[in-house]
């Protein structure tokens, strides 16, 4: 199989399989980056009002402003990190938009990477472009030009902390398991019936004929036909069908041959003296947990 | 068995395994009842053995997707995030950082180029008052004499906690984007190093030369050891991420950056005491009525403690490179 060249990565278990990751790129990080801000500023909001007032009452104003600004550094400085160490490489953007930081090799990454990640963000948002703002409080708006770029020149979305930390972002997208499609049409059953009892369906054309049987509901009756031609002809040919098969209906067909049901092959395959469950009997069914 | 028959009979197992992982991501890890996680770890294994197969099933791709999805789901809960212990974090802060650094070219470089300026520019600073009005600027050298025309005579202590915080983020956060900015080819920390030793060694060497001299030494010396280290041990964290990208040691550019991000972020850590240790004692010591003795005992002991942590601490162990 040809794996996909970028946007994914494999990573090997101690349980010794691989299994696949999704890289998250720039699209799926802003939002989570905007809602941590977001929270960011409105804690320190709720400090800014909260602390001086609190300590104003004991007549200590001066030192709440104090806390504030500490509090102010910690979160501008340390909240990533923070989170990232104690929620398993997750801040709660990351978690609202589903992301999850690693080590490059799919390790959960330590608490030192993920201190260290954000500081470096600081590079990576650069260049910063100041803000009209009072003399007191100066806002910039970081561009993250740096980050950004290189972010596009590695092969894994790794902007500057990532590279240094040797930590990558991915997406955990929860799926849903849809099952098979639901071949129900009568023309494709009996026509699965009518195909010859040795066909044999490899790897890629099975994967072919799900690629384009599990999404052809979306699709309308002409793009179905434009889209099924390029397999269903040469399988024609193949098969020797009359050439005014319903390409679509072949591919159906055929797909309840490889996915649903081998029944009709197995009374002919009896016959032929082929034990039929040979194939399946060969792999472990379902080992149950 | 046909894929049909395989994914109803595994159907149940997946859906167990994805419930399971969805209560691991909300309850507290100590929480757990042991049955809960042999139980998970069994049916994580199952859907491993699932997908390492899923090609000899000759599962549709949706399917395969899925597994990959559950099983990356699972593995996070399975392995999770390291947390540094205490025994962990006191070895490396208090054994292999010191015993890094002391035996550090680059920091040892930092401190003779901060130094070696520092000393060049108070110099010129003193003879030479127009150097000084050029490094420091007209507004600079005015609100110098402003700041420090009247007695040290103490603030009241609200006043005082908001200065603390004011210097723990101010100087922390310089602190950190020299660091930060290192990793731009050690540019950014040699500025920031060659810069303030200028600034600084000029203001004293001009404040020397004017009748504020008392109020200005009498303000700046108790917190200078504290601070003025951590500037200097920031700005040398910085020029080791950049160096590492030009002396690669045999790596790879990007494994050297890796390798010195890792054996920096400590140093870091004691940088940001040190600056948080400098900002209480310039919030509280340094603008106080305390008399000038007081202050100068404050600078030796603190200079005295970083000593014995560099040498003290640093040359006991051995060479932690080999670590």
């Amino acid at each position: 199989m040809v794996s996909q060249l970028d946007s994914r990565i494999e990573i090997v278990t101690p349980e010794n399989i691989a299994f696949e990751y999704r890289l998250a790129g720039p699209f799926r990080r802003l939002p989570a980056y905007l809602i941590d801000f977001a929270l960011r500023a409105g804690v320190l909001y709720a400090a800014g009002v909260v602390l001086p007032a609190g300590f104003g009452l004991i007549g200590a104003e001066r030192l709440g402003i104090g806390m504030v600004l500490v509090c102010w550094f910690l979160l501008s400085w340390f909240y990533g990190g923070f989170f990232e160490t104690y929620w398993n490489g997750q801040t709660p953007g990351k978690r609202v938009m589903k992301l999850r930081v690693l080590t490059a090799d799919g390790q959960p990454i330590t608490g030192l990477q993920a201190v260290l990640r954000n500081v470096l963000r600081a590079v990576d948002s650069l260049p910063l472009v100041p803000i009209p703002g009072d003399e007191l409080f100066r806002p910039v708006l970081p561009l993250y030009i740096l980050g950004l770029l290189a972010a596009a020149m590695s092969d894994r979305f790794q902007r500057l902390g990532d590279l240094v930390c040797g930590t990558i972002v991915i997406v955990e997208l929860p799926q849903r398991l849809h099952g098979l499609a639901q071949v129900t049409d009568e023309g494709a059953i009996e026509l699965a019936r009518s195909l010859p009892a040795d066909i044999s369906i490899d790897r890629a054309l099975a994967r072919a004929l799900a690629a384009y049987v599990e999404r052809r509901r979306v699709f309308a009756v002409s793009r179905r036909s434009e889209i099924a031609r390029a397999l269903g002809e040469p399988l024609c040919a193949r098969y020797s069908l009359p050439p005014d098969t319903s390409h679509d209906l072949l591919l159906m067909a055929l797909y309840y041959r490889a996915f649903i049901s081998d029944r009709v092959v197995r009374e002919d395959a009896a016959s032929m003296g082929i034990p039929a469950p040979a194939r399946a009997a060969a792999l472990p069914g379902g080992s149950s947990a | 068995m046909k894929v049909a028959d395989f994914l109803a009979s595994r159907q149940e197992a997946w859906r167990k395994l994805v419930t399971l992982c969805q209560q691991l991501e909300r309850v507290k890890k100590r929480k757990l009842k042991p049955e809960m996680v042999s139980d998970f770890a069994a049916r994580y294994r199952a859907a491993c053995a699932d997908l390492a197969l899923a090609d000899a099933y000759q599962l549709p791709p949706g399917a395969v997707q899925y597994l990959h999805q559950l099983v990356g789901r699972a593995h996070n809960q399975l392995y999770r995030t390291r947390k540094l212990g205490l025994a962990a974090g006191c070895r490396i802060l208090l054994h292999e950082t010191p015993a890094r650094l002391v035996r550090d070219r680059v920091l040892w470089l930092a401190m003779a180029i901060f130094w070696g300026v520092w000393i060049l520019s108070m110099g010129l600073a003193y003879y030479s008052s127009q150097f000084a009005h050029t490094v420091l600027g007209e507004a600079g050298i005015e609100q110098l004499q402003e700041s420090f025309a009247e007695r040290i005579d103490g603030r009241d202590a609200d006043g005082s906690g908001m200065m603390v915080g004011f210097y723990i983020m101010h100087n922390t956060g310089i602190g950190l984007q020299c660091f930060a900015f290192g990793t731009l080819l050690g540019i950014g920390g040699l500025f920031a190093t060659v810069f303030n030793a200028a600034f600084l060694g000029a203001s004293f060497g001009f404040m020397l030369t004017v009748p504020e001299r008392d109020n200005f030494f009498h303000f700046v010396t108790a917190h200078g050891p504290f601070e003025l280290t951590a500037i200097v041990l920031s700005a040398a964290a910085g020029m080791r991420l950049g160096f590492s990208q030009i002396d690669t040691g045999g790596l790879g550019r990007l494994a050297s950056l890796r390798r010195a991000g890792k054996r920096t972020m400590p140093t870091m850590i004691v940088a940001i005491v040190l600056f948080a240790l400098a900002g209480l004692i310039e919030g509280f010591l340094s603008p106080s009525a305390a008399p000038y003795w007081v202050k100068a005992a404050v600078a030796i002991a603190s200079a005295l403690l970083l000593v014995f942590y560099l040498f003290g601490l640093g040359l006991r162990g051995s060479s932690p490179d080999a670590i």
